[in-house]
């Protein structure tokens, strides 16, 4: 059995191609290999959230997914959001203007999970919300910051 | 000590300060938020290796051989390292008192599961890792030692070698007159408590990158180290290097939450990185390794408490005696958190009797090392707990007893039985203000109409005080030898540059405190330029002014002084720079509003940035004693602190925060489940620089409280296996447990501090636990139990439920 495999992938619109152990995490890929350390990691075992990235549209722990599962995927990680030039997507500059981050160490699985609720769910209340966010873990900020940051980007983009 | 160090904003050399006190944008954040913060664990270079850790799978084994052979064969693999050559290349590892340690690595013995046994570099941490699995270790197993209260008693195998007790230390501190205080009472409530261990848990975990090269001798570390400062002196003793071969490159920090010192690590690894020879190792702990082997564990306790009162609910003395479980060492400054209480031994109230025991036992577990609120969350929890028993028992409303031992407004500064000063504060207003706009009245009725339906619901009311800005004092109770100092030193270097823009220089590298940002705040009001013309960076530890960093609630009140201290040097050096350009006598130039003027004489002015300009310009007009160089240096100091006499007695901190809190719970009689359903809090902690960052500090403060009152807990089992190793057992608080809480604002300044500001990082983890676990035994007093272990999982509610049932 081949213990390295090359993959092809797309990431934040970007083809990419690598070769990696079949054992190796995507994260660890995106972050050693594609130079994309964007991505933080917390814990290792898919609790924390730290590492979400989006993978072909949805939320999804890069710390418990080899880089092979995402072999002809098309990703997003954090890195993504922005535009080039300077310009923050209104996730980022309501955690901003909201005082959604503290340390910032988790803010990237943060800011990934509420691009793909805001997508799926732009009306989404208080409650679903939290429901979304139950899976990230935060510990600077007690998380009302970060709940006032989604309502308000939410509500940026209803109305963009 | 420039003259006239403001002392509130309102003081700064402007008309109305623009950013000073108000919310103000991070500049900490758009890096944090596009991904391109270079956290330790980004940093990699070329040739770098990667350390893997073996652990100790036993408790406490001797270690009858190491066999590294199948390992070092392993491709990529480039060595191993045992405690063989730890023990020849270092002393133990760096703990107050001095001599109740191990090395970095076990050597003979191991002393917990978890403990280091050896270190692989490979080329890779996969590789590394499996190379783990090739190291073979004979142990044989011996009697763990997993009882606190037995091991502290001598009929218990000894945990370190080469001693005789466990007892690491073991003082009695009495302030007053207990006896006749307790002579004097009309009940004295008597309860025996238990706070399980718990940890900060940054989502970050900890990182070190160490560079040992042997031709020049210099050891650069890199990588999320809190305050060189304090690690420094650890390297120094344990390693034996000369302080200025070592270089600390601090990269910004996932959060600490007092863990990110963690020099047992820095030691082992840069051991690695000396057997190496001059090629540069990394090594990222990973989740499981932090729960189980950081030695960052904290408060293991067992108190044995008592408040005695008169009738009218004056407090007239209290007892307290407690045990701590260190774990396996009393490693780095763990002591340190059994002799905080002595700040504020009374927390609000005015205790004037007070005896206060406290010993530190060894056992076969994870060491303990600091965790924000440096030991005072279970103290204030035990206080305000006996204060509810001997309400019900005096037929007192409770917050009748708070009020009536309340430290008054006009008894400050209040001078505290064992001699620490609390410069300000307005608890009574402040728990006015809680009842107030909690409708507290109200939410008694709810109560009782809930307890008529049969719903088990309780409302907890507690207050803390914050020591602001403490440290070496307290610690030399713990080593007179290395803690003979009462400083504290912040400081900072700020210079102008050849376009007329600001840069800062600090100690200390980002961590959520936004320090970065109040110092560009500072400076922009006091040299009355735009935030955007001002650049604040984090130097390494060869380049940095004395700096201590954020610990110990005390960022605010020293990174102020230091800012304000150097800012007033430089504007008295440009101002003989401006006098020479105005003609003017330099005692007649001021700066205000951003601009050198002539007092008396308007429309004559110049911008600081015009002024410095011309210094760098033109030296051959700078008056005598005037160099061409626009910057100044300050190191800020504590005032008034003094080193604690034999009894305890002594003046340990700068500002005294006051908090107080109103929580409201239910529990589940199926499940023991506590549903938080209501909290507010009152928070003084004088003027605030940023008040977002306040307030976000104090949400994140309540949020890792109601982890320490519900749901985080250390548990090991009879044979010192921890059975929390991963976030699946050990409970973190998500956005579903920690409340919505509402805050309310209480300001008195501090009368000392520069800008009037309290240290409150540390914050609402003071009072949270207390609160929530208050409102618990509330909710479960109509069942006549209550429960005395924090924290209050399900489990134990659940088990105090049965109980109940069974009465």
């Amino acid at each position: 059995m081949a213990t390295t495999r090359t993959i092809k992938l797309r990431v934040n619109g970007r083809d990419y191609e690598g070769t990696a152990e079949v054992r190796k995490t995507l994260v660890d890929f995106l972050r050693e290999d594609l130079g994309l350390t964007g991505t933080n990691v917390g814990c290792e075992h898919g609790v924390c959230g730290a590492c979400t990235i989006l993978m072909n549209g949805e939320a999804v722990r890069s710390c418990i997914m080899l880089a092979a599962q995402a072999d002809g995927a098309e990703l997003m990680t954090v890195e993504g959001l922005a535009k080039p030039g300077g310009e923050l997507h209104p996730i980022q500059e309501a955690f901003r203007e909201k005082h959604g981050l503290q340390c910032g160490f988790c803010t990237p699985g943060f800011l990934m999970t509420t691009y793909e609720l805001l997508q799926k769910h732009p009306d989404a209340d208080e409650e679903e919300i939290k429901e979304w966010l139950s899976g990230n873990l935060c510990r600077c900020t007690g998380y009302q910051d970060i709940l006032e940051s989604v309502k308000l980007a939410a509500s940026r983009l209803r109305n963009r | 000590m420039p003259k006239a160090e403001p002392k509130l904003p309102s003081e700064l050399p402007i008309t109305q300060p623009r950013y000073v006190g108000k919310d103000s944008p991070r500049m900490e954040d758009p890096l944090s938020l596009t991904g391109k913060v270079e956290y330790g664990n980004d940093i990699r270079t070329l040739g770098m290796l990667h350390a893997a850790i073996l652990r100790s799978p036993h408790a406490h084994a001797l270690i009858k051989s190491i066999d590294t052979s199948r390992a070092e064969k392993l491709p990529g693999v480039a060595a191993v390292l045992t405690g063989k050559e730890v023990k020849a290349w270092s002393r133990p590892v760096f703990g107050v008192p001095e001599g109740w340690t191990g090395y970095a690595l076990a050597v003979e013995k191991t002393h917990w599961a978890g403990e280091p046994v050896a270190v692989v570099a490979a080329s890779d941490r996969y590789i590394a890792e499996d190379a783990l699995e090739l190291i073979d270790v004979e142990y044989e197993p011996l009697e763990p030692v997993v009882d606190a209260l037995k091991a502290g008693t001598g009929s218990s195998p000894c945990v370190l070698e080469g001693k005789d007790s466990n007892v690491a230390y073991d003082r009695r501190f009495v302030f007053g007159d207990v006896e006749g205080g307790m002579a004097g009472a009309d009940l004295i409530v008597r309860e025996q408590f238990r706070w399980h261990r718990s940890s900060g848990n940054p989502i970050e975990t900890c990182v070190c990158i160490a560079d040992w090269d042997p031709f020049t001798g210099m050891l650069t570390l890199r990588g999320g180290h809190r305050s060189p400062h304090l690690i420094l002196p650890a390297l120094v003793i344990s390693l034996g290097v000369s302080s200025q071969q070592v270089r600390i490159v601090q990269s910004p920090l996932g959060g600490s939450f007092g863990v990110k010192t963690f020099a047992r690590y820095v030691v082992l690894i840069a051991l690695m990185a000396k057997k190496l020879g001059g090629r540069a190792v990394k090594w990222t702990e990973d989740r499981i390794e932090h729960l189980v082997g950081n030695s960052s564990h904290a408060w293991d306790r067992h108190y044995d408490c008592e408040l005695a009162l008169k009738r009218d609910g004056t407090i007239t003395a209290m007892t307290m005696k407690l045990v701590d479980d260190l774990g396996a060492f009393a490693e780095w400054l763990a002591i340190g958190m059994l002799l905080k209480p002595l700040l504020c031994l009374g927390s609000c109230y005015h205790i004037a009797n007070v005896d206060y025991s406290c010993k530190g036992v060894l056992t076969n577990k994870t060491p303990q090392g600091p965790l924000r609120a440096f030991g005072l969350p279970p103290h204030f929890w035990i206080i305000e707990q006996l204060i509810d028993i001997a309400a019900k028992k005096l037929g007192l409303e409770a917050n009748e007893i708070r009020r009536r031992n309340f430290i008054r407004k006009d008894q400050f500064p209040y001078i505290s039985p064992s001699g620490n000063v609390y410069d300000s504060g307005n608890y009574e207003g402040s728990l006015e203000l809680l009842l107030d706009r909690s409708g507290y009245d109200r939410l008694r009725r709810e109560q009782q109409q809930a307890r008529a339906e049969g719903r088990l619901v309780g409302i907890g009311v507690a207050s803390s005080v914050e020591p602001g800005l403490t440290g070496p004092p307290m610690l030399a109770l713990a080593s007179p030898r290395i803690f003979t100092r009462t400083s504290s030193p912040e400081g900072i270097l700020v210079r102008f540059d050849g376009f007329g823009k600001i840069i800062a220089e600090l100690g200390f590298p980002p961590g959520g405190q936004s320090q970065h940002s109040f110092v560009r705040q500072i400076l922009a009001d006091y040299f009355g330029v735009k935030l955007e013309d001002i650049q604040v960076l984090t130097v390494d530890s060869l380049s940095m002014q004395p700096s201590t960093g954020p610990i110990s609630s005390s960022m605010a009140i020293a990174l102020s002084g230091a800012v304000l201290g150097a800012a007033a040097r430089l504007a008295d050096k440009l101002k003989l720079v401006a006098a020479v350009m105005l003609e003017a006598s330099a005692d007649d130039v001021e700066l205000f509003d951003g601009q050198f003027r002539v007092r008396g004489v308007p429309g004559k002015s110049l911008a600081a940035a015009a002024v410095t300009q011309f210094m760098m310009a033109r030296p051959d007009l700078l008056p005598e004693g005037v160099d061409g160089n626009p910057q100044a240096t300050y190191v800020w100091n504590p005032p008034d602190r003094t080193i604690p006499d034999e009894k305890g007695f002594g003046r340990y901190s700068v500002t005294a925060a006051g908090a107080q809190h109103l929580c409201m719970v239910e529990v589940d009689r199926e499940t023991g489940q506590v549903k938080i359903l209501k909290y507010v809090m009152v928070d003084d902690c004088g003027v605030r620089l940023n008040p977002s960052v306040v307030r976000g500090m104090l949400m994140g403060g309540m949020a890792h409280g109601v982890g320490a009152a519900l749901l985080e807990e250390y548990v090991y089992d009879d044979q010192g296996q921890m059975l929390t190793s991963s976030y699946m057992d050990y409970l973190m608080p998500t956005i579903m447990e920690v409340p919505a809480a509402e805050e309310h604002e209480m300001c008195t300044p501090s009368p000392i501090a520069p800008l009037g500001v309290k240290g409150v990082g540390e914050g609402a983890l003071h009072t949270t636990p207390a609160t929530v676990l208050c409102a618990v035994n509330d909710a479960l007093e109509p069942l006549g139990v209550r429960i005395t272990e924090a924290p209050m999982t399900p489990l134990r509610i659940w088990r105090a439920l049965q109980g109940a049932a069974s009465h």
